[in-house]
């Protein structure tokens, strides 16, 4: 192999050997292994422990088939797919014209602030910004009192416990994973194409719909993954923005494994939830034509 | 339709740099018209100004008579090639071609005619379908020259559009540009540093300089007729030989070159030529030959310091026995044999030429170009 001979030439055998073992080791160990034991866990009904390797101790989908029994959880799950598509599509609409300003529009130095002031907040762990949300969306909080000082509105919007709470919190939490695939990808866009086009007679709209757009397509495809993955298996969001009213298949996996003490039951709702991605994520390569290639970039 | 471009007084100012200073000009219709200059003279500031990509600071742009000032890009009667022709890569030839059509909302059968005789125009049939990264460098440039002519522009911008192709190529792309102008009788407007594309292409060259037009003529009186040292220098080869006026005569002046004693030259354009002034003598490397060291009327002794083959000629570099400067003879195959004893390196060699065919300028503070390596000199620098 390759990267073998590679690393033998830089490092000497001995120590190759070692970086070899240790990388298999920990992707064994620490990856697959895991993997395999939730994988087995879902596929065996939930047992006392002393029935366990007894006679009803087998494989069965039963654990899968649960999901589409119950019509509760069949809905949230629905509805985690379409918010978390919801939030991929607000994401980007927020992010792409960011994106723009950030590689064509700013000066360097307005385009170093900016990033600036869109990183800082990710200093602070998940939970708290989350928290702060939580603040300034509530009931009696600074976001109802601004509008009602404007008189916009006249009485609070109860804007927690809703899909609209979880909806803002997302997109917060993932425009970081949004703008930056996309700013790199339209960052490498030579500024004559957006110049012809516009020499051509192009206004903006179709200026970036024809030649930005297209250009920075796996970079949008990129954005839209991480972002849906995010969003699909975000816990902390829709817990503290969204409950009770929004729930997100996440909370119920939890609950499966925290609250239920079945593991078997919430093994495989994690895996459903991941074959749910992984559907959207070829879904969305296939929609944009990029392959795992231009993604990787 | 008229595709005369009028600047009037316009000025750009990026910051304290002004890199226009008050220029005015009028190119007409149907004109082939070149902006010659080195880097960073201005010359594409200029252009960015007729395309609408920059507003001047002060004065206005006018096209077929028309105010440009508040007229958007898109919204101009031009186009332009890129100097990287900035072809849409993801786009077949076709599309390329197409896509002002498309934003004109002109239907897809017309198009795709248009497109079709453009293609046949640039000798391209057939190319339509292929994708842009399968076109060789010059059929990019054709491909860039239909795709500007689709949108039928009273004026036709060029950046420098033949840079980036090697010397056969360029040379030819020089005919064919100069052809479809002619059949298409649009303006043409074409930035470059390069003389050999403005004087061949041409009906006027205006020669730029630190944001300032030096001259505007057309090629055969910019090579024979330099108005400014600068001009004289960039455009074409030329010696130079630092003297002062002693007496005019006419259409001549007598000079006093110091060491090299008195010389003749012709009065160049500018008048200023009192008795006293401190001028230059320009003479052209094929202008200079090998006379006997008898012969009457101008002559210089030199030694002969360095003979180079260029093929269809042989260049001289020859010492002044006067001076101590280097001046460069250009000299044909057949007067080349007939001195090839006397080419030899370190041999003494007699320089002559005829005041009818040199130029006297006044000597400017403008920029210069450096004889041996062609750069640009600002005149700070010039002190020698």
């Amino acid at each position: 192999m390759s990267i073998a001979r590679q690393l033998a030439a830089r490092f000497g055998g001995p120590l190759t050997a070692a970086i070899l073992a240790l990388l298999g080791i920990w992707l064994i160990l620490m990856v697959t292994l895991p993997q395999l034991q939730m994988i087995d866990y879902s596929l065996r009904p939930n047992l006392l422990p002393d029935q366990r390797g007894g006679p009803e101790d087998g494989w069965t989908l039963a654990n899968y088939a649960t999901l589409f029994a119950n019509d509760i959880h069949r809905a949230i799950f629905l509805k985690t797919l379409w918010s978390s598509v919801l939030v991929t599509l607000l994401t980007l609409g927020v992010s792409y014209p960011l994106a723009w300003y950030l590689a064509k529009v700013a000066t360097p130095r307005q385009a170093a602030l900016c990033l600036l002031l869109l990183i800082i907040p990710f200093w602070i762990n998940e939970i708290l910004r989350t928290y702060s949300w939580f603040i300034l969306l509530a009931f009696r909080g600074p976001l109802n009192e601004l509008l009602m000082m404007l008189g916009l509105i006249d009485r609070p919007i109860r804007f927690l416990s809703g899909d609209a709470g979880v909806m803002v919190g997302m997109v917060y939490a993932y425009i970081l994973f949004m703008v930056f695939p996309v700013y790199n990808a339209i960052e490498s866009l030579d500024d004559n194409q957006v110049r012809a086009a516009r020499d051509l007679g192009a206004g903006t709209l179709r200026t970036h719909r024809r030649i930005v757009i297209p250009h920075a397509k796996p970079g949008i495809a990129t954005g839209c993954i991480m972002t849906f993955m995010l969003a699909a298996g975000s816990y902390a969001v829709p817990a503290l923005l969204g409950s009770p009213g929004s729930r997100w298949f996440t909370q119920i996996i939890y609950n499966w494994f925290f609250e239920g003490g079945n593991w078997n039951q919430g093994a495989a709702y994690a895996f459903l939830l991941l074959v749910l991605c992984i559907g959207f994520m070829s879904l969305v390569m296939k929609v944009f034509k990029v392959g795992l290639g231009d993604i990787a970039k | 339709m008229d595709g005369s471009v009028r600047l009037e007084e316009v000025v750009m100012r990026f910051g304290d740099f002004t890199a226009i200073d008050k220029t005015s000009l009028t190119i007409g219709s149907g004109e082939f018209f070149s902006f010659l200059g080195p880097s960073g003279c201005g010359k594409t500031t200029l252009l960015n100004m007729v395309s609408g990509f920059l507003t001047p600071s002060e004065g206005q742009v006018l096209i077929g008579g028309e105010p440009m000032a508040g007229v958007p890009v898109n919204r101009r009667p031009t186009a332009m090639i890129f100097q990287n022709l900035a072809l849409f890569p993801l786009m077949t030839v076709f599309d390329n071609i197409e896509f002002g059509l498309e934003v004109r909302g002109v239907d897809r059968r017309t198009r795709r005619a248009t497109a079709e005789r453009l293609l046949a125009l640039v000798a391209l049939e057939g190319s339509g379908p292929k994708r842009i990264d399968e076109l060789s460098g010059g059929q990019k440039q054709r491909v860039a020259i239909a795709r500007a002519l689709a949108v039928e522009p009273r004026v036709l911008l060029l950046d420098e559009p033949l840079s980036a192709l090697d010397l056969k190529l360029r040379q030819h792309m020089r005919s064919e540009l100069k052809a479809i102008q002619r059949k298409t009788g649009i303006t043409f407007i074409y930035i470059t540093h390069d003389q050999g594309e403005a004087l061949t292409m041409s009906d006027r060259v205006a020669v730029m300089s630190a944001g300032r037009l030096q001259q505007v003529a057309d090629p055969v009186t910019l090579y024979r007729q330099p108005a400014t040292g600068f001009v004289a220098a960039f455009v074409g080869e030329n010696n130079r030989i630092e003297a002062r006026v002693i007496e005019r005569l006419g259409e001549r002046v007598r000079l006093d070159a110091g060491a090299l004693g008195e010389l003749e030259g012709r009065v160049g354009e500018e008048a200023g030529l009192g008795v006293g002034v401190e001028v230059a003598l320009y003479l052209r490397p094929e202008q200079l030959r090998p006379v006997a060291a008898d012969a009457g009327g101008m002559t210089l002794p030199a030694r002969v310091e360095s003979v180079s083959f260029e093929g269809a000629w042989l260049m001289v570099a020859a010492r002044l026995e006067g001076s101590g400067e280097v001046l460069r003879m250009q000299l044909g195959s057949e007067v080349s044999r007939r001195f090839a004893d006397a080419l030899a390196p370190g041999e003494a060699i007699t320089l002559g030429f005829d005041p009818a065919e040199t130029v006297v300028l006044p000597r400017d503070d403008g920029p210069r170009v450096d004889a041996e390596t062609g750069e640009v000199v600002e005149a700070s620098d010039e002190h020698r």
